[in-house]
Formats: structure tokens, sequence, C-alpha cells
């Protein structure tokens, strides 16, 4: 890996600019000793590979990756986060090199769950996906960073997203397991609840749901879940027209305690979403004909493959609005939702330097 | 790009056809996929949408360029610009 020479760290963070290396915010200078630091949180060799990522197809070190996590602003103790992140979205299922040279705006939504998500800080209520959390910004700005500077997407000549969105910057949270009715969604994948896992799918900018519950009213949770299947079954979106994909779903607490309350299951509200997101196809005909297909235009056609294409996340504050993230649903694998265990067992504390 | 990549790797001649806005992409996935002088077509932006009758226009001109291409009897726009 080369070296970069500066006078002082004004003029090495010019010089990064300069090169095209940063997300266009000031980055932290990765000198030497930092990144040493950073590889140490690994306990790997810095030149192992954790595979070759698009479109540029470089191969992926623990040392390149520690750069780019040291330049995003992290702790040490991020770093196993952001190698999982990574080997998550350079598993073949991900489709990097197309995801990251589409038109579409997709991103990777980060998810972090199990007790380092607890001991990092990650945030998972009010303001998650939003400043002022400093792990949540930095764990998703150094997954950004590698994308970019390790896989070349570089906007406009690689990443062709046409408009793209502020979630390219950083786009990480936790659930707020504590106020949810159910299991975290790496629990329900089938990890143990003491096993760290990042979630990964490649997202939207999340789409605000408006709710207001009724304890008067019985309906009041199958209103929640018919508000919440219209915005996933949005006619603007891809997964809409292609009928394919993945989406992920933030209820927020207040939302999720009105379906748990009324005895859904996890599962119990992906099926349901699954069954209620559905469009006419002459609705769709009418919009997109190129893509709404051949057939009866009565047609009720699911947004989603299956129920298990949602990604169900209790997270935000509580109030009146949840979110849906629609997704790219391209590749050739469909933009699904991948989970990856964080590696800690060989984790050793970063000594302090006095 | 990727798609006459692929047919590139099974021994098939191809060209690519790429979009203006695309062209700079087009020559990073090339080179990334270790392929830079793979033979492509630069066209107008956009050909999607544009209509049946200038998609059959664009069509008419530019299939005897993708044919002289594919016989190697004419240069492709990537190796006219090397």
């Amino acid at each position: 890996m080369s070296t970069l020479t500066a006078r002082d760290e004004a003029d090495a963070l010019t010089q990064l600019h300069a090169m095209g290396c940063t997300d266009g915010l000031p980055v932290v200078i990765p000198t030497p000793e930092r990144v040493d630091r950073m590889v140490l949180a690994a306990v790997a060799d810095p030149t192992t590979s954790l595979g070759v990522m698009g479109p540029l197809g470089a191969v992926t070190t623990i040392e390149q990756v520690a750069v780019n996590t040291v330049m995003a602003g992290c702790d040490p103790d991020h770093f196993p986060i952001v190698v999982a992140t990574l080997q998550a979205l350079l598993r073949p299922e991900y489709d990097l090199s197309e995801a990251q040279s589409t038109t579409h705006s997709t991103t990777p939504l980060v998810v972090v769950s199990g007790p380092l998500a607890t001991a990092c800080g990650i945030a998972g209520g009010f303001g998650a996906l939003g400043p002022g959390h400093r792990a949540n910004a930095s764990i998703g700005r150094a997954v950004r960073l590698c994308l970019m500077n390790i896989g070349g997407a570089k906007p406009g000549v690689s990443d062709m997203a046409l408009l793209g969105h502020p979630g390219k910057f950083t786009m990480c949270l936790t659930e707020d397991v504590d106020a949810s009715p159910w299991e975290p969604c790496s629990v329900a994948a089938g990890f143990d609840p003491l096993d760290s896992v990042v979630t990964v799918v490649g997202v939207e900018a999340p789409h605000s749901v408006v709710f207001v519950d009724d304890a008067d009213d019985p309906d009041s949770p199958q209103r929640l879940l018919r508000v919440v299947a219209r915005a996933i079954a949005n006619p603007g979106s891809n997964n809409a027209f292609f009928r394919t994909g993945s989406v992920a779903v933030a209820l927020n607490p207040e939302h999720a305690a009105v379906l748990g309350k009324a005895g859904f299951g996890r599962a119990d509200v992906q099926r349901e979403l699954h069954r209620l997101a559905t469009n006419r196809r002459g609705d769709l005909h009418a919009l997109n004909p190129a893509f709404a297909g051949r057939g009866d235009p009565d047609d009720e056609l699911a947004t989603l493959p299956s129920p298990d294409h949602v990604l169900l996340l209790v997270a935000g504050g509580g109030g009146l609005y949840s979110s849906v993230f629609p997704s790219w649903s391209a590749g050739a694998h469909a933009n699904p939702i991948l989970h990856q265990r964080i590696d800690i067992d060989q984790a050793c504390a970063i000594p302090v330097r006095s | 790009m990727r798609d006459g990549i692929e047919l590139a790797r099974r021994d098939r001649a191809v060209v690519a056809l790429v979009t203006e806005p695309f062209w700079p992409q087009g020559d990073l996935i090339a080179l990334s996929n270790g392929m830079p002088d793979i033979p492509r077509l630069r066209l107008p932006h956009p050909v999607a949408g544009s209509g049946a009758e200038a998609m059959a226009r664009l069509a008419t001109e530019l299939a005897p360029r993708i044919v002289a291409v594919l016989r190697g009897e004419a240069d492709a726009d990537n190796a006219a610009a090397a």
C-alpha cells in the first residue's frame, strides 16, 4: 500500500480531497499509527483478503478497510462490525458490482444486533438514522468509504446513481430491542441472542408512514398493517414493478406495540405485509406499461416474493411515524437480506496510548 | 458492458453498446474486468423511451457498424479514441 506524504494533517486532508478519496466531508487522517491500531482490533494479518470488491475488482484487505475505517472516524471497537458488513456485501448474493454501478439510489442499510451493538453504543431510538450518534454515523461512513476507495464507486463515473440520497453517506442502526415486542431480527434469522450480527440489505432512503392508533377501534392493528403495506406497494418503487427484491420496515416502538398487543408475532407481521402489499396489474400498466407485464388487468400482483423479503425492525422514537425502505430489486440475486455473524472471538482489548 | 464481457469470456465476438453518459463507466468496467480493449460503440442518450421510430432509426444506422466491427472490418469507438 502506498503512503501519502504531507506537511501536516491539513495538507493531508487537502490531498485526500483532491485525490477523490473522501466522501466530500473532512476525514480523520489515516496515519500509520492509527491504521495499525485499527488493524489490531481485527486480530488479523493486515494483508488478509475479504474478497474482491467491484466495480473496480480490487482485493479488499484488512489494512485497506482499516485505512477507510480510520478516515470515517471509527473507534477500533467498531472495526469488527465494519469488517463483518463488508464480508456480507462481498458475498455473491449481494451483487455488489452491479449495486454499485446502477442508476438506482440503492445503498446498504446496516443493522447491528447483539451485544456488540450495545457495547459500541449504536443507537436504535430517536433519530437513529439521523445525525448525532457517533457509532451509527462512523460505521456506516466507513462502509461507504470502503465502497468508494476500494470498490471504486465514484459518482458519475462508476457509481451511476442518478441522484443518490444522504443515506449513501452512512446508514447504520440497531433495533430498539428493549422496546420491541419481538425477538431481534438476527434471532429470527436463526442466530443466538448472544451472537453479534450484521444484517444488510440494499435500500433506498426511508419513506415515512404516518399512522394514529385508536385503542377504541378493534381494526386499528389491521389499519396499521394496511398503511404500511400501501407504502411497500408504492407504485413508484422498483419493488412494485419488478415484484421482487426485499424491503426494510422500521416500525417505531408505539406502532410495534399496537401489533404486539394484538397478538401479532414478527412472522405474522411479515406475512400480513406480504399479503397486503399488492397492486392491480391494470393500475401498474397505466403508469409504466413496459414494466407491468401481460395479463388480466384485475390481477392483484404481490409486491414481494415472500414474507421473508420483509426485513422487519423496531427502531426510532415512539410516535406517529414508521418507515419503509423500498429497494433496487435487481441484480442476479434480486436484492436479498443477508446476515453475517461478527467475529469477535479473536478480538483483544485495544491498548490505550499514554 | 457486463453482458458484453460475459459473452467475450465465452469466446464470442462482441460489441458493447454504451450511451454517452455511461462511457467512463464502460471504460472502468472493461478495465477492471481485464478487457480494456473490448469493442464498444458510443450511442446517444437516452435510447430507452425514445420511441419505436427513433429506436428503429438508430438501429438501422448502427447495425452496419456493429457488423463491421464484429467482422474486424472497422474500428470500435474506443479503438478510434485510443
